[in-house]
């Protein structure tokens, strides 16, 4: 054999095995969250999260996460920004090839989703270390609860983000209308203002924009009504809904809801409110930083009284979860623990975030000046309920009701204000049915 | 010097050892498969493993969860054809099957005949032509995202420059993505926008290749302009034509970005094509074995039109 000569059957050789090197390798990739060996708690651990805010949240989100300074024995923490477009694909693919994070921030029924698929690691045991430690009692009053399911705790809240009604003073002045405490009164200020071109009842229901599904809920979970019953059953054709869809439909037919609303797009409400087209309206906890232009006359209304004398609103518990894909339980939970104790610093330097969950945030100094903020806190959030009302529990199908298609349709079916509100809600209860039995 | 074409061939002649010679004698009698050829398939493996890799065992997963009950992380139970029962039964997916024949004869016709305008237009010698190709490429070169938002801006609210204007010339306020209608017909008009420098430049380059001294014949023999249109200009650069309809059916159904950035596929899905549909059912509705069943049908029928229209291609070449 001729040495130093490769021969076509040598380089074959080298070529499968060149192919057969990175494909081998790729499939020795630990299913560890942290690249290391599972169960070794020293592997890194992952956080992944969201852009909850202004850009700067996520830059402050990197600075805490890398100034986590984990116990003996327990790896460092890593940051990954998980964009919301396709993040549940996102979250799916990684878990399913055993790449996800330890813990992340997510979807407000996301833990739900990914505990009905045996991926998150329950949170009991951290919740009773929180409650002897102290800091349970430093959670406003019920929102850990949302967070229980039979199984237990699929994770822990962080913040809310509360549905509440936003109106513009300076336009209800123009228009003579006073600020609404009622449905009465809400569709007598729509009426004022309708008569100066503005809308009284601003929402979206276009691509992206779930602001108008919210305010359908909002608007029967304030009459009393909800989506669910209380077994967490669709119950959509019930009076106080049918109710509150025909107010609803009144508002579209007088013109109070903008015809185009159904299609408006995020961005075109904000800009409804900019160009001061919008006066009164259920929007984000931060609508004042997204319609920077009028954010002087913005304020916080508090919750209407409905017709059937309740008065009750709508909010999203976002909530921080732990996966079962860990370096270690022990240390999801030690970063865990670290995390809750640095989340004042997204409130002490303004991003642009929803309604804090622990008390020491919302009443101090930094939070407690902006009296929209407050308003949220004390006249909203004792008031709220979950996507999941009139049950009492979230459950993991309620990610494919909120912002499914059957919801999205019925929003948009609602807005026109051409169809009666009971054969929609009819055909609600069947898309949901269709939904929550899968 | 010639290079040998084969292994055989790289011993001199009459070197073969004379224990071997007997089945070099049997192999000239028996078809076998040279090494050249077997060097060739080790060679190609690679990459046809590769391909497998991404084509077929995508579509062999895909076919799995499409008569399965799981999600995008569990498999889940075997439910048989129950899936594309649900989804054939559904009123949502007749509705999106419309929509989609709509769009995409509005999509593929509509930019066709804006292309082939444009095409003809452009061989007129104007001053600044170059300029104006283009110009007049730009839709199709911009990303979809950027001019879909920039539509949205045109369109989206009733203080848009579009519904302005409209509203200045007396037709009053026009909800161009809010009313069913309007909003179909909206996206059909933003997808010939988007297509036709794509058809234009189809186009041109048949109409580039068609000899000019067949209309000067046809001239003198007394055809009209509009004769030599339709008897030879359509009929030469014919072939070209029906590629490119075949290639814009496929973009046509298969597009989700030009649909879903504009309207999502509302306003209460009127303008919901079978591909929005399957994202959404898989994506929102979290139903993967609907959705990708979904999904499976429309590439039966995308297989079907595009069969159906390639022969039509083998038609022409024969004729």
């Amino acid at each position: 054999m001729n040495r130093g000569k490769v021969t076509r059957r040598g380089f074959l050789g080298l070529a499968g095995a060149a192919i057969a090197a990175p494909a081998l390798a790729a499939c020795n990739v630990s299913g560890n969250s942290g690249g290391s060996k599972a169960g070794d708690a020293s592997g890194e651990l992952k956080f992944w999260d969201m852009p909850w805010g202004a850009p700067q949240y996520n830059v402050l989100g990197k600075k805490i996460v890398d100034g986590y300074t984990p116990a003996q024995g327990f790896g460092k923490a890593s940051y990954q920004i998980i964009q919301w477009n396709g993040f549940y694909q996102t979250f799916s693919s990684a878990i399913a090839s055993k790449t996800g994070p330890a813990v992340s921030s997510g979807a407000g029924f996301q833990a739900f989703q990914f505990a009905e698929q045996g991926q998150i690691a329950y949170a009991d045991n951290f919740i009773e270390a929180l409650k002897k430690d102290g800091t349970y009692d430093d959670f406003l009053p019920g929102v850990i609860d949302t967070m229980k399911t039979d199984k237990g705790y699929v994770a822990v809240p962080w913040q809310t983000d509360v549905r509440p009604f936003w109106y513009n003073k300076a336009l209800l002045d123009q228009a003579g209308a006073k600020v609404p405490t009622t449905w009465d009164e809400l569709l007598t200020a729509g009426q004022a203002l309708k008569k100066i071109g503005v809308s009284g009842f601003a929402t979206g229901s276009g691509t992206g924009n779930s602001f108008g599904v919210q305010a359908m809920v909002a608007m029967m979970i304030n009459n009393g009504g909800g989506l669910f019953d209380a077994d967490g059953k669709p119950d959509c054709v019930t009076d106080a809904n049918i109710q509150a869809m025909e107010f609803v439909k009144q508002l579209a037919n007088e013109g109070i809801i903008d015809k185009g609303a159904v299609s408006y797009t995020v961005e075109n409400l904000d800009g409804q409110w900019n160009t001061k087209k919008a006066a009164i309206g259920i929007h984000t906890p931060g609508l004042a930083d997204r319609a920077a232009k009028v954010a002087d006359d913005l304020l916080v209304a508090a919750p209407l009284k409905s017709p059937s004398g309740t008065a009750a609103g709508l909010f999203y518990v976002n909530n921080l979860m732990m996966y079962t894909n860990t370096p270690s339980q022990e240390a999801s939970e030690a970063f865990l623990k670290y995390y809750l104790g640095q989340l004042h610093t997204y409130w002490e330097n303004p991003v642009g975030m929803a309604v804090p969950v622990l008390k020491s945030i919302t009443t101090a100094d930094y939070y407690t000046k902006d009296p929209n903020q407050v308003a949220i806190v004390e006249k909203w959030i004792p008031v709220c309920k979950t996507f999941a009302a009139t049950g009492t529990q979230s459950f993991a199908a309620l990610a494919a009701v909120d912002g499914g298609q059957a919801l999205v349709q019925f929003t948009q079916t609602m807005l026109q204000g051409k169809t009666d509100p009971k054969a929609a809600l009819t055909t609600l209860q069947r898309g949901l049915e269709g939904v929550v039995r899968r | 010097m010639t290079r040998p074409t084969s292994l055989e061939q790289t011993s001199p002649p009459g070197t073969v050892p004379a224990g071997r010679a007997a089945t070099t004698a049997e192999s000239l009698h028996r078809p076998r498969i040279s090494r050249t050829a077997v060097t060739m398939i080790l060679l190609a493996a690679p990459c046809v493993v590769l391909l497998l890799l991404i084509n077929a065992y995508p579509l062999v997963v895909a076919a799995s969860q499409s008569v399965r009950d799981g999600t995008l992380i569990v498999t889940g139970d075997f439910v048989g054809l129950g899936n594309y029962a649900d989804v054939l039964t559904s009123p949502r997916f007749w509705s999106a099957a419309r929509f989609t024949l709509i769009f995409t004869i509005g999509g593929v016709f509509g930019s066709w005949l804006v292309g082939l305008g444009l095409a003809l237009l452009l061989r007129t010698k104007i001053p600044g032509r170059t300029a104006f190709k283009v110009l007049l490429m730009l839709p199709w070169v911009v990303p979809i995202v950027v001019s879909s938002t920039a539509w949205n801006w045109l369109v989206g609210t009733p203080t848009s420059p579009i519904p302005t204007l409209v509203a200045q010339l007396g037709l009053g306020e026009v909800h161009f993505l809010a009313d069913p209608t309007l909003a179909a017909v909206t996206v059909c008009v933003f997808k010939v926008w988007v297509s036709f420098p794509f058809m234009m430049l189809m186009t041109s380059a048949a109409l580039a290749a068609v000899d000019t001294t067949v209309y000067e014949a046809a001239g003198i023999d007394g055809a009209s302009r509009r004769q030599q249109f339709v008897h030879i200009t359509l009929p030469l650069i014919s072939r070209t034509t029906y590629i490119s309809w075949i290639l814009m059916t496929i973009f046509c159904v298969n597009d989700f970005p030009t649909i879903y950035l504009l309207t999502g596929g509302g306003p209460v899905d009127a303008t919901s094509s079978l591909v929005v549909l399957a994202y959404r059912t898989v994506f929102q509705d979290l139903q993967t074995g609907p959705g990708v069943a979904i999904a499976f049908l429309m590439t039966l029928v995308l297989v079907i039109v595009s069969t159906a229209l390639y022969r039509q291609i083998r038609k022409v070449d024969i004729a």
